[in-house]
């Protein structure tokens, strides 16, 4: 007898690789290759379910995880959501079979898509200390919650029904995952907490209970009862179509015609380009898709490729909103009291690859923020926060890419994530996220994402040169106001006290300190409403004739009163204006802007210029833009005039004094140094 | 040996400027007051003009061998907030001095830096503030701050060596003392005072002065015998040295014609040591006719002598280069052998203390190390 053929030899070793040995080998990818790591992955498959069928259900999410403890390195994981509730049909095949799923064919944006993660989280948990997961699940029309015991046979890649009951549940709808696995609890920037804080960020519609193995109990409340719009799913785009995937669509297509076929299961094929691709390749217009097969398939695809298509649609995308990503970042950040939030930018959607992504991004910054560490950067994808591996992610190189100093942060040599007390959170939307690994850990360097983050970011960080360069404003004001108000009084005091002489009138030499016009406004909340008084102080030498402007967001200037009524007005543009009477020096003269009880508004959201005076000599307001084209009283104009030509003449005190303090200060750190 | 000649001061004392407190010693401060009174009144923003007291804004004075301050002005304004910080602060003090000369009272600096508790927006974040302060009103009002009745604590530098002098006590009672005889182990402790009115010199059969930076070190000399072999009086700089010290050194010379020789560690920052005994500190520069020495003369340790003696040494800090550095633009360093000196530090980038003589024995610095530099020096 002959010995058998290498081919005879290979075919002997040929078996179905198991789940578990599947498992093995991608505990990485499917992130539980250590301890700490297969915690949260836990907790994070569990809970992205749970908001993906709220999501679905349009239900507001109210999610309660807890972790405790069950012995060395063994904890227990429960998830309970009140989600609309699974099937007792479809529990085990949803928990407990890998690459089951009601989204891997769905062109649409959604947190899972694989099917792979709860099931693999239960996997896990079975093999490491081979107890079952427990599901707990009530769908509204049932009267009870079916309660099922489950492991997976790792052979076949089958659910196994361990134990089945049926309970009562005091909750109309709703499911329970609990899980045994071995597993360490840690805290910090990859752990359980760090996750759901940053998935309460971006989900601010969903309630979100954390209790922690000692007990401490987290609570993200609701910001927002207002659900996200639903993505919807939309038919796959040719750019983004492979050659297998066309042959599975032209297979399963149900349509009469070829035409019909490009134009209905595909998008952006209008009937014109339909009826040329199908020319271009020899094949005719009433042709059965499934009738077209290989090398008539490649062809196709090839001659869509290079046909006049319509973008993508857009419409798959479920992007956060700048209102919600600045509700979400001032819920979970309150406590830190940041100073600034920046306002949210949102990219219009693009398109890389035949599949439509957006760029959203949020900034806060100062507070409680720590000011000597580097930027906090909260990476997330599809709503999901990314965790692990900052450094290869894109996002973290567009971040590092941009030059902040600029922007007036601290950045060592214009390149790397910058040192400063912000946090930038950047959410990446798309209904294919190019990530870096199976492992959705970091988003890839793609040119087209990387300009649309990197213009996102421009935009987030030009609101903050406005607001530090306004806030140095401020500070300098803020010596000035100290100089008139606390200081001179007591100089004059104590001086005349020396000398014995009364204390002279004032007035002149605090508006020659100050030298400025100051603009102050205030907001006052109460449950009457919320009010913008502003008081405008000449305190420059002489009296000056103004227009101040104010620009409010235009959706609430419909609900604004101006008292007293403004000269002048542009609804459209949220735009109002006043001339004001003639200030003498230490004159002051004041409007206000009221709006209806609890506006959404905070003080940086009214901008005020003001005109007939120069840059220099103004606080609390800017100079009046170029481009608004409003036709100004000729007082005005001519006080403008000679402001100018008073800025020129280098504004009659020039002061080229050495400071002494200064002096002193500067060669006492040379010194020293 | 020759014979010892024991040497008494002139008759006619050369002292120069020793302050009494005059009875106009406080009429400056309120012309001060009158300036800034009669500027609000006018409507100008308060500022008062005050030469900079930099390293740029010294300059040598060839007729008495000293470094004075120049004629640059800086401007002390309300315009900003240091400067008005500093406006009022200054009249809070004008007032407490005033006051304390009513009361007949005195105050330590440090006391005062206290007092400004009391002075509200005014009040001092830190005793350099309260000591800047006092210079300042010092050189606005060509005043000592004595005259302030304004003084440091004591701080007892102290004096070892066969010099005789004749102290009014705290209690009045004058008491003659010799620095070497009538004194324990410790020393002569210097008070802060140290005029005429307050300590005579009676005699001294000492040749050259010492002046010591380390306590270890002068603890060394006297313990070896060296005042008494060498016939030196010891003085303990004890480290930057206080006024009083630098004027105790100044009048030594001046009046009992004994030459003073630094001796310290062998590092950038006791070179500026030498440089405030025998050239007149930069913050001080206005006083230096009173408190300089320039006939003063580093001993060492040089950074020569690291090397010719082969002493432990330590590599130089960023900052000791730094500090080497900003002396090669301190014009007080500019003469060729200073410049050297720096330079072979720079170079060499070693530095050593004092007691690193120790390497060779107790005995080395007194038997060897002094008396070859002395002679070097010509002082022997």
């Amino acid at each position: 007898m002959s010995p058998p053929s290498i081919a005879q030899q290979l075919a002997a070793k040929q078996r179905e690789i198991s789940v578990a040995e599947f498992f093995e080998r991608n505990r990485q990818i499917l992130g539980f290759d250590n301890l700490q790591r297969a915690l949260l992955t836990t907790v994070k498959e569990s809970v992205d379910n749970s908001l993906d069928a709220a999501e679905d259900a349009r239900i507001l999410p109210e999610i309660l995880v807890e972790v405790s403890k069950e012995g060395e390195d063994r904890y227990r994981v429960a998830v309970t959501d009140n989600g609309p509730g699974i099937l007792r049909r479809e529990i085990p095949n949803v928990f407990a079979r890998l690459l089951y799923g009601s989204r891997f064919h769905q062109n649409r944006q959604a947190r899972g898509q694989q099917g792979i993660g709860i099931s693999a989280a239960v996997l896990y948990a079975n093999l490491t200390t081979a107890r079952p997961a427990r599901i707990t699940s009530k769908v509204e029309e049932e009267e009870a919650a079916h309660v099922l015991e489950l492991s997976i046979d790792t052979q076949k890649n089958q659910p196994r029904v361990v134990s089945e009951d049926v309970v009562l549940w005091d909750r109309p709808h709703g499911t329970k995952v609990e899980l045994v696995l071995k597993a360490k609890y840690v805290r910090g920037r990859q752990s359980a907490l760090e996750y759901l804080k940053g998935t309460a960020i971006v989900n601010p519609h969903a309630r979100i209970v954390f209790v922690e193995p000692d007990g401490t109990r987290v609570t993200f409340e609701r910001a927002s009862t207002e659900l996200p719009a639903p993505s919807r799913e939309t038919a796959p785009h040719p750019f983004g179509l492979e050659l297998g995937e066309l042959g599975y669509l032209l297979k399963a297509s149900k349509r009469p015609s070829l035409v019909e076929f490009l134009t209905k299961d595909l998008q952006g094929v209008s009937a014109r380009t339909a009826r040329e691709v199908v020319a271009s390749v020899g094949l005719r217009t009433g042709d059965s898709p499934s009738g077209i097969h290989g090398e008539a398939q490649e062809r196709l695809l090839k001659a869509l490729h290079d046909a006049p298509l319509i973008a993508p649609s857009a419409e798959g995308l479920s992007p956060i909103g700048s209102m919600l990503i600045k509700r979400g970042l001032r819920n979970v950040l309150g406590e830190l009291k940041p100073e600034f939030f920046a306002p949210p930018v949102s990219r219009p959607p693009k398109v890389r690859g035949g599949f439509p992504f957006m760029v959203e991004v949020g900034l806060v910054y100062g507070g409680g923020l720590p000011s000597d560490q580097a930027v906090q950067i909260l990476r997330f994808a599809n709503r999901v926060p990314l965790l692990f591996q900052q450094g290869a992610c894109a996002i973290t190189g567009a971040v590092s890419n941009l030059d902040w100093r600029r922007y007036g942060l601290d950045q060592k040599g214009g390149s790397g994530v910058p040192v400063g007390p912000m946090l930038v959170l950047v959410h990446v939307a798309s209904t294919k996220i190019p990530f870096t690994s199976e492992a959705k850990e970091a988003i890839a360097e793609d040119p087209e994402l990387d300009r649309e983050v990197t213009l996102a970011l421009q935009a987030a960080a030009r609101h903050l040169r406005t607001h530090l360069s306004r806030k140095s404003r401020r500070e300098f004001a803020g010596d000035k106001f100290a100089i008139i108000l606390k200081i001179l009084p007591k100089l004059a005091e104590k001086t005349s006290q020396l000398v014995g002489k009364p204390v002279p009138d004032l007035t002149p030499v605090v508006t020659r300190i100050m030298d400025v016009v100051n603009v102050e406004s205030r907001l006052l909340s109460d449950p009457k409403g919320v009010r913008v008084p502003v008081e405008i102080t000449n305190y420059t030498p002489r009296a000056r004739v103004l227009e101040l402007f104010v620009e409010v967001p235009p959706d609430l200037f419909a609900n604004a009163g101006f008292s007293p009524a403004p000269d002048g007005t542009d609804a459209a543009l949220g735009r109002a204006w006043w001339t004001l009477p003639k200030l003498p020096p230490n004159g002051r003269a004041q409007v206000a802007i009221s709006f209806p009880p609890a506006t959404d508004l905070d003080t940086n959201d009214l901008d005020w210029y003001v005109a007939g005076i120069d840059e220099a000599h103004v606080l609390g307001a800017d100079p009046l833009p170029g481009d608004w084209d409003v036709r100004l009283p000729r007082t005005i104009v001519e006080a403008a005039e000679q402001a100018a030509a008073d800025a020129a003449a280098g504004g009659g005190t020039s002061e080229e004094e050495v400071d002494y303090d200064a002096a002193e200060a500067s060669a006492h750190a040379a010194d020293e140094e | 040996m020759p014979p010892k000649r024991a040497r008494t001061p002139p008759t006619k004392s050369e002292e120069a400027d020793a302050p009494k407190i005059r009875a106009d010693a406080l009429q400056p401060t309120l012309d001060l007051a009158a300036q800034i009174y009669g500027q609000l009144a006018n409507g100008e923003i308060p500022r008062m003009r005050l030469p900079l007291r930099t390293k740029q804004n010294i300059a040598f004075q060839a007729r008495e061998g000293v470094w004075k301050l120049g004629r640059a002005l800086g401007t002390r304004s309300a315009r900003k907030l240091d400067g008005a910080l500093m406006l009022l602060r200054t009249f809070y003090l004008v007032d407490f001095i005033n006051e304390m000369a009513r009361d007949q009272k005195t105050s330590t600096l440090r006391e005062l830096y206290y007092i400004s508790e009391g002075w509200e927006e005014g009040k001092f974040h830190s005793e350099d503030e309260s000591n800047l302060l006092i210079e300042d009103l010092e050189v606005l009002c060509e005043r000592l701050r004595e005259e302030f009745r304004v003084h440091p604590e004591e701080n007892g530098a102290s004096v070892i060596g066969d010099l005789t002098i004749r102290e009014r006590n705290r209690k009045g009672i004058v008491k003659k003392i010799n620095c070497r005889d009538d004194v324990g182990d410790g020393g002569y402790s210097l008070p802060f005072n140290v005029e005429k009115e307050k300590i005579e010199f009676l005699s001294t059969n000492a040749k050259f002065v010492i002046a010591i930076e380390c306590g270890g070190m002068f603890d060394r000399l006297a313990e070896n015998g060296f005042d008494e072999d060498q016939e030196a009086v010891l003085v303990h700089l004890k480290g930057q040295p206080a006024r009083s010290t630098r004027r105790f050194l100044k009048r030594m010379t001046e009046e009992l014609k004994l030459p003073v020789v630094v001796f310290t560690d062998g590092d950038p920052w006791s070179f500026r040591i030498f440089a405030s005994v025998a050239f007149g500190a930069i913050k001080t520069a206005h006083l230096s006719n009173y408190l300089a020495t320039p006939s003063a003369e580093f001993l060492g340790v040089t950074a020569s002598d690291i090397e010719n003696y082969d002493l432990p040494s330590d590599k130089l800090t960023d900052q000791d280069v730094r500090a080497l550095q900003a002396e090669l633009t301190d014009p007080r360093f500019a003469t060729a052998d200073w410049r050297a000196e720096i330079e072979l530090m720079l170079k060499n980038g070693k530095k050593a203390e004092q007691q690193s003589l120790a390497k060779y024995g107790l005995n080395y610095v007194t038997e060897h190390y002094l008396p070859d530099k002395l002679r070097e020096m010509g002082v022997l």
